[in-house]
């Protein structure tokens, strides 16, 4: 029987190590960060509205990341069949979705401000889509696959397969005509004057937000594993003195 | 290489004794076609050969998932997948050999789909055919290693009917988008555009390389 903590991996001590850490830092940086967003200067063309700027793009930035390592978590289960990895994998997907899904919801409440309606075609806005839809398959062919090495390997191979589509989705839609309208990546300057830093902030929140749900879903999965290993002993113990008795 | 083409022999003649998965598939994809001839009425011909392209495309991919999930269902009887799996080779040419005979099967479905959609929706796609041919390969080709990595995924799930297509289709986009490009390109000036055959070169190259690599670790015993 292995204590609590006892033969869990590097991963783990590092999210046990995070975890106050992260909480800590992000509620300091949060009430910054939402004092810089209210003091930030309204933008004189689109108004409150552009305040989206301040969340949505960060949230993006952490959605991809969760996606990248989901697809590095499952190579390197598969390369060293260690665990540890494939929990990380999964719980960077569901933190992933979850951000995903609020990139799909803060982005068209901007659009319909901005552009006049709440969805367009645009290569950005639809690989982000179509990346939501296949970790979401991620997440239910975990769900419905027996076996959690097995389903580790499968998701694996699907979480590689899903960031090696990114690219190709992206020059597709470009081939169909779906037309770039969405702004450009920042470049210097293009951020009026008082608005850097509250985007600044808002990306390190984001990113510290995203590692703080991150190590607290990977110490649930952690708990989940040994759980189902404590039962799986037990019950073979029982099955022994069973069969002595008999 | 043996065992790729023994794959491949033993999948087609199983097909040519019974033949239902690909009368199956072409059962499914002429209704497709007519299906979609109802549901997006063209008022001209005009009109029915801009969307043409993407109506042919929606019954293959339609008729390959068909295919896909029947492509390995049929091995879990009397547990022919573990055989497979303990093919004595990489586990990547037991992927090539399933992978080429959904290719010739989906293939077999195709001509008949598009000699059927070429008279449902009159548009003329002898005079293109030898263009044609190339394009729908090539997007088969990608259709087919996917499909077969995660066919061989989905049929080890609860509801796999279901799984396959999530997994697959939004992967599948490229696939689908270069190809009615590339048909469109076709029946508008007869001639290949570049860009949309060099997408779905890239992707079947991407599709293939990944498939054959990690093919390993989703056969099981």
């Amino acid at each position: 029987m292995t204590a609590p903590g006892a033969g869990s991996s590097g991963i783990e001590r590092i999210a046990g190590h995070g975890r106050a850490a992260t909480g800590w830092l992000l509620l300091a940086l949060a009430a910054v960060w939402l004092v810089s967003v209210a003091r930030a200067p309204e933008d004189s063309v689109q108004g409150i509205l552009q305040k989206i700027l301040y969340v949505h793009p960060p949230l993006a930035f952490a959605a991809y990341l969760g996606f990248f390592l989901t697809a590095l978590g499952g190579a390197v289960f598969l390369w060293r069949s260690d665990e540890a990895w494939d929990r990380l994998a999964r719980s960077s997907a569901e933190v992933g979705v979850l951000f995903c899904t609020l990139v799909i919801v803060t982005g068209p409440i901007w659009a319909r401000g901005a552009w006049g309606r709440w969805w367009s075609w645009d290569p950005r806005l639809t690989v982000t889509l179509l990346l939501w839809f296949v970790y979401l398959a991620y997440l239910l062919l975990r769900g419905f696959t027996e076996g959690s090495e097995r389903a580790a390997r499968f998701a694996a191979v699907y979480g590689i397969v899903g960031i090696a589509v990114i690219p190709l989705n992206y020059f597709a839609i470009e081939l169909a005509g779906g037309r770039a309208i969405h702004p450009e990546n920042l470049s210097r300057g293009s951020l009026g004057a008082g608005m850097g830093l509250p985007f600044l902030l808002g990306t390190v929140v984001t990113l510290v937000a995203f590692v703080h749900l991150l190590i607290r879903r990977v110490e649930v999965e952690g708990l989940r594993s040994r759980l189902a290993e404590r039962i799986a002993s037990e019950r073979a113990r029982g099955e022994e003195t069973g069969s002595w008795g008999t | 290489m043996n065992v790729a083409l023994a794959i491949l022999w033993k999948d087609l003649v199983t097909e040519w004794r019974s033949r239902d998965r690909v009368v199956a598939m072409a059962v499914f994809s002429f209704l497709v076609v007519v299906v979609l001839h109802f549901a997006l009425p063209a008022r001209d011909a005009e009109e029915a050969r801009r969307l043409a392209p993407g109506l042919l495309w929606v019954a293959y991919i339609f008729a390959a998932l068909l295919g896909l999930n029947r492509a390995f269902a049929l091995e879990l009887e009397n547990e022919a997948l573990a055989g497979l799996a303990l093919a004595p080779a990489d586990r990547g040419w037991v992927f090539l050999g399933k992978a080429a005979a959904n290719f010739v099967i989906l293939g077999a479905v195709q001509a008949i789909t598009a000699a059927v959609f070429a008279l449902a929706f009159d548009v003329d796609l002898a005079s293109i055919a030898p263009s044609l041919v190339l394009v729908v390969a090539l997007g088969s080709l990608g259709i087919c290693a996917v499909g077969t990595l995660l066919g061989a995924v989905s049929v080890r799930t609860r509801y796999r009917e279901v799984m396959l297509p999530l997994l697959l289709l939004p992967l599948l986009v490229p696939v689908l988008l270069g190809a009615v490009d590339a048909t469109a390109g076709l029946l508008e000036t007869g001639t290949l555009r570049w860009r949309s055959i060099q997408l779905l070169l890239v992707t079947d190259a991407v599709f293939l390389i990944v498939s054959f690599t990690s093919f390993e670790y989703v056969l099981d015993e």
